[in-house]
């Protein structure tokens, strides 16, 4: 007798549905400032950790539309206000998907800076064309009337759905989770047994794309696995 | 065209630009050396509804704009400021309060009254929280006190949420009870404030319960919670809508501007902290290089002297180069500006100083690459070589001019980058989201996401 076949990706129901949030955001403004590389690196270790998130993860979501530059708000900082692009380069080499903690994450930025500094110690002091204000996020989720319960489902939602509920999902995720992964790729292993599309779509680069950019190419990914 | 420099208006017997002649209404004066023209009075079209916005935004957008205020329902809010035409606040209050309304956050908007003294004082105290000169005295502190306690007894305060927009009505707090919170929402610059005027208000503003600022770069220190609420821009509005071609056409034609020609626009009052006198010479530097045009469009040279005494300057600068396109334009030329920001190639914002700069959000809104001077709130706008390009001096401006000019798809991905920027931060929607957030956070109505930090 024939072993049962898996059905196909499109036919496969989920055991729980994938419930589409999104989320809105307030930044406040924080009481640290730096004007010069020493004051940042002061900032860095000292700040909440809700300023190490905003100027690192929330500014994807802000900066959606650029796919180029530096990647975070330290990075670019040091390079458009105080000219450094050494530095600049380094920061920017963080990548969020590699961190499933703010305090390693804080970690990283002060260590490059540090070891930066002790390298270049003029540059501590060195006034910058413009301050750098720490500020934090607070944020509200939103629930959206989107779920999905197979792939169909999930590719029509993912159509509808704003730009703000792929940043929850995507990016804001690996916080949340504390894995190197996303909502969606969680839910398509987990739930569709997509292994192999749940990396695929684990391995987009926001850092070259904007998020409707990965918005269409999750779409692709999953087109395909149909 | 007639040769400006054959007509006798254009010279005086001393070489000089005679002074510009009185605007005549409904005329059309083509002569480039008159830069005094009216632009037609038009019926104020009925205020946007929420779904307007929607192909904008997007029905995601809206629709999380309505969740929002879904837990506001039935909660009141009053917003306070000191005038209900002209400004900047009330163009903002003007269109956001009844898209509040339509989203069942009931919402009142009152304006505080009170005599020549009073807006004689508070104009003293707003060019003094600018770094201006200012002498306080107890008779100026009694007139600035007197006039919010009048206001303060004439009006209620039973709402959930009080909204006070810069210092006029800071006052008002006095009436701050057990019930309501307080917001005050300051709209300028506060970098650099005059220390007594700051020291007479501040034990004021310590007693609200959030303060909301366009910039990091403008706020003090304080004791209460501060916010980033960026000045928006309405897409609909008048200055911002789609405007077909054949209306920036008729336009351009009506201004003498040749639109098979590049472009230069910057669209500002003829003020010396704008320095048309600045953008002329980055033109004339980078003319050497390439062909283009430049306009200055504003207004202020009418009813203000020193406005007239700048057009002058503006003018003597520009000469008798029929390239350089000068326009003192009536308050009411919103449609115009709007034109003239969609028939240019590349529109520039110079200023030596500059409050938040919102012409600059209204250039990018339409996908126009920007070159800007990195003062007040422009950086917010224009993220170096990504969204805009800033700049420091003369030089750097004819530099990114002639750069843009020959680089037209550098200049297009800025605008695109900059349209986008505008339309996730600037926008009259984004501002009424972040309203919504700040009430539902101040009310309890929602908790913050706990950020996961281990």
């Amino acid at each position: 007798m024939a072993a049962a076949q898996a059905p196909s990706a499109q036919l496969r129901w989920a055991g729980a549905p994938f419930y589409f949030n999104s989320a809105a955001h307030l930044t406040r403004i924080g009481r640290e400032k730096a004007t010069n590389l020493g004051e940042l690196l002061a900032g860095m270790k000292a700040c909440p950790d809700a300023s190490i998130f905003q100027h690192t993860f929330q500014t994807l979501r802000e900066h959606h539309f650029i796919r180029e530059g530096f990647s975070n708000d330290f990075a670019h900082w040091a390079f458009a206000a105080c000219n450094e692009v050494g530095l600049a380069e380094r920061l920017s080499v963080i990548d969020v998907r590699e961190v499933t903690s703010v305090v390693g994450l804080r970690e990283r930025l002060v260590n490059i800076t540090s070891e930066y500094l002790e390298q270049n110690p003029r540059a501590r002091d060195r006034a910058a064309f413009e301050p750098f204000y720490f500020c934090a996020s607070e944020s509200v989720v939103i629930p959206t009337p989107y779920v999905a319960r197979n792939l169909a489902e999930f590719s029509e939602a993912l159509h509808k759905v704003s730009r703000h509920s792929i940043y929850y999902h995507f990016i804001d995720a690996r916080l949340r989770l504390k894995l190197n992964t996303n909502d969606f790729s969680l839910w398509l292993e987990n739930e569709l047994d997509l292994g192999v599309v749940a990396d695929r779509i684990n391995g987009i680069d926001i850092y070259t794309q904007t998020l409707q950019d990965v918005r269409r190419a999750i779409l692709r990914i999953i087109d395909k696995a149909g | 065209m007639d040769d400006p420099r054959k007509d006798p208006g254009t010279m005086t017997e001393n070489g000089a630009p005679p002074a510009p002649p009185e605007a005549v209404p409904g005329e059309r004066r083509k002569r480039p050396r008159d830069p005094n023209f009216n632009t037609p009075h038009r019926a104020a079209p009925p205020a946007p509804k929420l779904e307007d916005y929607e192909p904008i935004i997007g029905r995601p957008e809206l629709d999380e704009l309505r969740f929002l205020a879904r837990h506001l329902r039935n909660k009141t809010v009053k917003m306070v400021n000191s005038t209900a035409v002209g400004g900047g606040v009330a163009e903002i209050l003007n269109r956001m309060v009844p898209l509040l309304n339509e989203l069942e956050v009931r919402t009142k908007w009152e304006v505080i009254t009170g005599g020549n003294d009073f807006f004689e004082v508070t104009k003293g105290f707003h060019n003094a929280l600018h770094g201006g000169e200012y002498v306080v005295t107890k008779e100026i502190l009694d007139i600035f006190l007197m006039y919010n306690e009048q206001n303060r007894q004439r009006m209620e305060f039973a709402e959930d949420i009080v909204v006070i927009h810069d210092p006029q009505p800071a006052g008002l707090i006095k009436s701050k009870g057990e019930r309501g919170k307080w917001i005050w929402r300051c709209h300028i610059d506060l970098s650099n404030p005059h220390p007594d005027v700051w020291g007479f208000l501040r034990p004021m503003i310590e007693q609200f319960d959030a303060t909301l600022w366009s910039s990091p770069s403008f706020t003090r220190q304080l004791p209460v919670p501060q916010y980033l609420f960026f000045p928006c821009i309405d897409p609909l509005s008048e200055k911002n809508k789609p405007v077909d071609q054949a209306t920036v056409q008729k336009v351009c034609d009506d201004f003498g501007i040749d639109r098979s020609r590049p472009i230069l626009t910057q669209i500002s009052r003829f003020d010396r902290l704008k320095d048309p006198v600045g953008v002329i010479q980055a033109y004339k530097l980078a003319k050497r290089y390439v062909d283009c045009q430049l306009v200055l469009a504003g207004g202020g040279a009418s009813d203000d002297p020193e406005g007239a005494v700048v057009l002058r300057e503006v003018m003597n600068e520009a000469g008798d180069d029929p390239n350089i396109i000068i326009l003192n334009l009536p308050p009411w030329s919103a449609l115009e500006i709007n034109a003239l920001q969609q028939a240019s190639t590349v529109v520039i914002q110079k200023s030596l100083k500059e409050g938040f700069g919102l012409t600059v959000a209204e250039a990018l809104w339409k996908g126009k690459p920007v070159i800007a001077s990195a003062v007040g709130g422009i950086p917010t706008q224009v993220i170096h070589k990504l969204t805009g390009v800033l700049v420091h001096s003369v030089e750097g401006c004819a530099y990114q001019i002639r750069y843009l000019l020959t680089h037209p798809e550098f200049a297009e991905q800025l605008g695109k980058n900059g349209h986008e920027h505008v339309k996730e931060n600037f926008l009259m929607t984004a501002n009424v989201k972040r309203y919504l957030l700040l009430f539902q956070i101040l009310l309890g109505v929602a908790q913050p996401k706990k950020l996961e930090t281990a």
